[in-house]
């Protein structure tokens, strides 16, 4: 019984600040520009997301959402062949080893160490300032944790069922399509979700890449916010609300793959 | 057949290696280089200057400082993110009405965007009108300087880190709590085994495995700290909250000091290498048992 | 496999989604939030009335992010900034560069601005930029609170510190003075008045680090005395807490005062309207040196849409509208004419004692390297206001820094 209402207790504190920022959005400011400690709206109001909306906030998220698809799409695309050769092919001089320890390397690296050069690549392929240069930076993040997660994936789809195929004269790519993608579905989705939560928090490449106010994602729009020197913060709390929903809806939805996550990591 | 069996894993890997070499290995070689330069750019006009940028690193007061509040925030987020991890898991190993949603609730926290993030803290924080100080004075306590007293600004940033990332930590744990098979308590129970000494004697040993690994992903990412204290204090007040993330962008970004920003990125690379030969070598052995 | 579909289209898609935008008018403007950002809604308001065809994209920024914003994409060319809103002090890195558009190629620029202003808005005889907004730092005191102590406007930065000490003293929930703490452009440009004052300088004339002179060293002492007369947290203080201070009572001298955010003084926020003097900085060893604190609008030399941020521009810093500005937003204008002008003498009682400081103001060094010793000295400026080290110290570490930056 203590656990129960100790659980419940621990999980209601760590959402109140979440709670403030639902109630806050709600507020006209004269009601958070107060040392009043009261959560509710009293005389709640729409103009704060009325003002995001008239001020082309929807584009924004179209933004994210772009950006969040096409990391997607390119860190599977390349992840899964990858995690693929890896988990079934004997790589000559240990270079599988290699190669997950250089993935490992990427993948615990701080972003801003490459952030400089990375500037004179996507210079140099013309896409600073747009999306697909996002995209592509993104990879840095994405695609090292696409490849380990599918990884232990690939390795859960039995072999006897390629074999069997094969006995029965099936092509690779016949039997990849046919056999190994729909058994790892699971997988991929889950991985897809992952991937497109990150991309969607994805901060510090948005901020450095992207120059026109129009491309911005919705999480560099938000620092513009936050740095100004003025409370903004029903205007603010709208924003990091409509920017949460999303990924609350995914998490909700992939829980059970959160955990699995972390057993993939485990390997 | 066999030489096409031999190319087809390469040719699978093609797009991944591509995707490395222009976009990780080619930038660590420039920045390699770089770090040797005195340049505000490019090679162009760039003055070999050997290991003199690493030398300047040493003497900076700012890097120092940056250095060593990296590691504190490390250190502490860390401990304390286990701790409360551990502390979870305990609380929802057994199953009870409700479990699920609280659990899918305390996760919510960890998904959300670090600027949303920020930007609620932030407000809490406000001296004069946040929600911390609102609760404190009508308590009748006094105020608390969260974002301007230099001795506590970094642990402000703590708090935030930990309850932002506690759920991860507690995602591990509780992974590996569930992994321990029920019959060793079976057996510890008959033996007449209280509740401390089952957690001390079983649980944590068995579990000792998982609590590294959830430190060592929360202290690789906590190593990289940018978001939080670009959007949160800009690494005041003073240097209070400067981390080396910030360090290299102030450097890089603001005054164009590559080579000595380069210098930084590589210090850090260094440390992630070190961190993903521990992390290997944690995984390895798991592969082994 | 169907998810894979997917995601191809989905790439394939932003492939398209991607392409370049047909050469199009547009206009996109980064300018500065806070007080400032009203004065560009305005004129984006105005302009896009006028012509509704051009797409106008405005970005509000903190001072920092803005530079760092402008000067990143000026360096690799993004081409994704059509009018920057520049701080004077960043100008003459901007244009030694060439990262900005001689203003007489697309069409000049007509209007009699304030002297010192058109002056940090060329280079080597060539216009670069339009002065925008004509602040200069003032200094302000509440006149009600000093008489009833037995103080006169101060004249010297010990009268301040005088004055300040008995009303911190003898007024109950008022602070003696307030100013900028938080580090950075803030903490350096309350700073500098006193410095001058002193007869301190960073930068000598021929381009030399000078801050580890005596001077500076009782400049410092004596701003560092400030913090126990100022409000709590005042090393976190921005533009937006100083006012508050000042228009909520609860701080009785502003150590600098941007002729931007007077506009509200008299205004219906303020609990102490009409009783704000504001008048130019004290001095000390020497005179004082009001600083200017100049605004300007560049195009940037990458911007594919130049001759509409030319009219853009005009348009901004026309007559009417420059009055407009200062009339709805208070960011003081840049046209010499307007600081007479009936209408704005009448809400700015200030004004005319404005022009005169602004025809004497003293520019903040003009060197390119100026926004990188800026921030070196507000670290250490910072450092000293908190405690970690001492004024001797802080000014003999930032200087050698300084010296380092000016070398490269």
């Amino acid at each position: 019984m203590i656990r129960i209402v100790a659980a419940f207790g621990l999980c209601a504190l760590s959402l109140i600040p979440l709670v403030w920022m639902v109630a806050t959005s709600f507020k006209p400011p004269a009601e958070y520009v107060s040392t009043s400690i009261a959560l509710w709206p009293q005389d709640p109001t729409l103009t704060h997301y009325r003002v995001l909306l008239d001020g082309g906030m929807w584009r924004l998220g179209l933004n994210s959402v772009v950006v969040a698809l096409g990391t997607v799409g390119l860190s599977l695309l390349a992840g899964l062949p990858a995690a693929y050769a890896l988990a079934r092919f004997q790589l000559p001089k240990r270079f599988d080893i290699v190669f997950l320890g250089f993935v490992l390397v990427i993948k615990l690296a701080p972003p801003i160490a490459l952030a400089i050069p990375l500037y004179q690549v996507l210079r140099a392929l013309g896409l600073l300032d747009t999306h697909l240069g996002l995209i592509l930076a993104n990879q840095i993040l994405a695609l090292p944790f696409a490849i380990w997660m599918l990884l232990g994936f690939v390795r859960d789809v039995p072999y006897s069922f390629e074999e069997a195929a094969m006995l029965d004269g099936a092509g690779f790519l016949k039997r990849l399509l046919e056999i190994v993608v729909p058994l790892l579905m699971p997988g991929l989705v889950a991985t897809a979700v992952f991937v497109a939560i990150m991309s969607w928090n994805e901060f510090l490449f948005a901020l450095l890449f992207i120059q026109t106010p129009s491309k911005f994602t919705l999480p560099a729009f938000i620092a513009t916010l936050i740095n100004e020197d003025e409370t903004l913060w029903g205007k603010l709390s709208a924003m990091g609300l409509i920017a949460s929903l999303p990924v609350l809806f995914a998490v909700g939805l992939v829980r059970r793959g959160l955990t699995r996550e972390v057993s993939v990591d485990q390997h | 057949m066999t030489a096409s069996r031999r190319l087809l894993p390469w040719l699978l890997l093609t797009p991944a290696l591509l995707i490395f070499a222009g976009l990780t290995l080619y930038p660590l070689g420039r920045t390699l280089a770089l770090s040797l330069f005195a340049t505000d750019y490019g090679f162009e006009n760039a003055k070999f200057v050997g290991l003199e940028n690493f030398r300047e690193l040493w003497d900076s007061r700012f890097f120092r400082q940056a250095v060593t509040n990296t590691v504190l925030f490390t250190v502490v987020s860390t401990v304390l993110e286990v701790a409360a991890g551990l502390g979870l898991a305990l609380l929802l190993d057994r199953a009870f009405p409700g479990r699920t949603l609280i659990m899918t609730l305390l996760l919510a926290p960890f998904v959300l965007s670090t600027m949303v993030v920020t930007a609620i803290w932030r407000a809490w924080f406000h001296f004069d009108l946040g929600f911390l100080n609102n609760l404190l004075r009508t308590v009748g306590l006094p105020g608390v300087p969260w974002l301007f007293d230099p001795n506590l600004a970094l642990w402000s940033i703590v708090l935030v880190d930990v309850w932002q990332t506690a759920p991860f930590a507690f995602l591990i744990i509780f992974a590996g709590l569930r992994l321990i098979p029920q019959d060793v308590y079976e057996a510890a129970r008959v033996d007449g085994a209280g509740p401390w000494r089952r957690f001390r004697d079983m649980t944590l040993p068995l579990l000792a495995p998982y609590l590294f690994v959830a430190a060592l992903l929360r202290s690789v990412d906590s190593f990289k700290l940018f978001d939080k204290v670009y959007a949160m204090t800009g690494g005041g007040p003073g240097q209070a909250t400067e981390t080396v993330s910030m360090f290299v962008y102030r450097q890089g970004f603001r005054f164009f000091d590559i080579g000595l920003a380069s210098a930084a990125a590589v210090v850090m690379i260094a440390v992630a290498g070190l961190l993903a030969i521990v992390y290997a070598a944690s995984l390895l052995k798991g592969a082994g048992r | 496999m169907r998810t894979m579909g997917k995601a191809l289209g989905a790439v394939l898609m932003l492939a398209g989604l991607v392409l370049p935008a047909a050469a199009q008018d547009r206009l996109v403007i980064a300018g500065r939030d806070a007080g400032f950002a009203p004065a560009l809604a305005k004129m984006v308001e105005l302009y896009q009335a006028k012509n509704p065809n051009v797409k106008i994209e405005r970005l509000e920024l903190g001072g920092g992010p803005l530079y760092e914003r402008l000067a990143v994409g000026a360096r690799e060319k993004t081409a994704a900034t059509d009018v920057a809103m520049l701080d004077d002090i960043w100008a003459p890195e901007f244009m030694a560069r060439g990262w900005l558009t001689d203003l007489d190629t697309v069409g000049g620029l007509p209007g009699e601005f304030v002297k010192s202003a058109i002056d940090v808005s060329k280079h080597n005889g060539k216009l670069y930029a339009a002065p925008f907004v004509g602040n200069i730092a003032m200094f302000a005191y509440r006149k009600d609170l000093l008489a009833k102590h037995g103080f006169e406007r101060p004249k010297t930065w010990s009268d301040v510190v005088k004055a300040a000490q008995t009303i911190q003293s003898k007024e109950e929930g008022v602070s003696g003075l307030v100013f900028r703490g938080i580090k950075g452009n803030p903490i350096v440009t309350s700073f500098l008045p006193v410095l001058w004052a002193h007869g301190g300088d960073v930068v000598s004339a021929d381009g030399k680090a000078v801050l580890d002179s005596p001077a500076a060293e009782k400049a410092l002492t004596q701003f560092l005395s400030f913090k126990a007369l100022a409000p709590k947290g005042v090393e976190t203080y921005n533009a937006t807490e100083l006012r508050d201070a000042i228009q909520q009572g609860r701080a009785a001298i502003a150590v600098e005062m941007w002729s931007s955010w007077a506009g509200t003084l008299d205004g219906s926020a303020s609990k102490v309207a009409g009783q704000v003097e504001v008048v130019a900085s004290p001095g000390e060893v020497k005179g004082p040196a009001p600083m200017l604190g100049a605004w300007l609008l560049g195009i940037p030399a990458d911007s594919p849409n130049k001759a509409r941020a030319a009219d853009f521009i005009r348009f901004v810093t026309s007559p009417e509208n420059q009055k407009l500005i200062a009339l709805e937003t208070g960011n003081p204008p840049t046209l010499a004419a307007l600081f007479n002008d009936k209408d704005l003498v009448a809400k700015y009682r200030w004004y005319p004692a404005q022009l005169e400081a602004l025809n004497v103001a003293q520019a903040r060094p003009r060197i390119s390297q100026w926004a990188r010793v800026e921030t070196i000295l507000g670290d250490y400026l910072q450092l000293a206001l908190i405690g970690q080290m001492q004024p001797k110290q802080a000014l003999t570490e930032a200087n050698a820094q300084i010296a380092r930056a000016l070398s490269r």
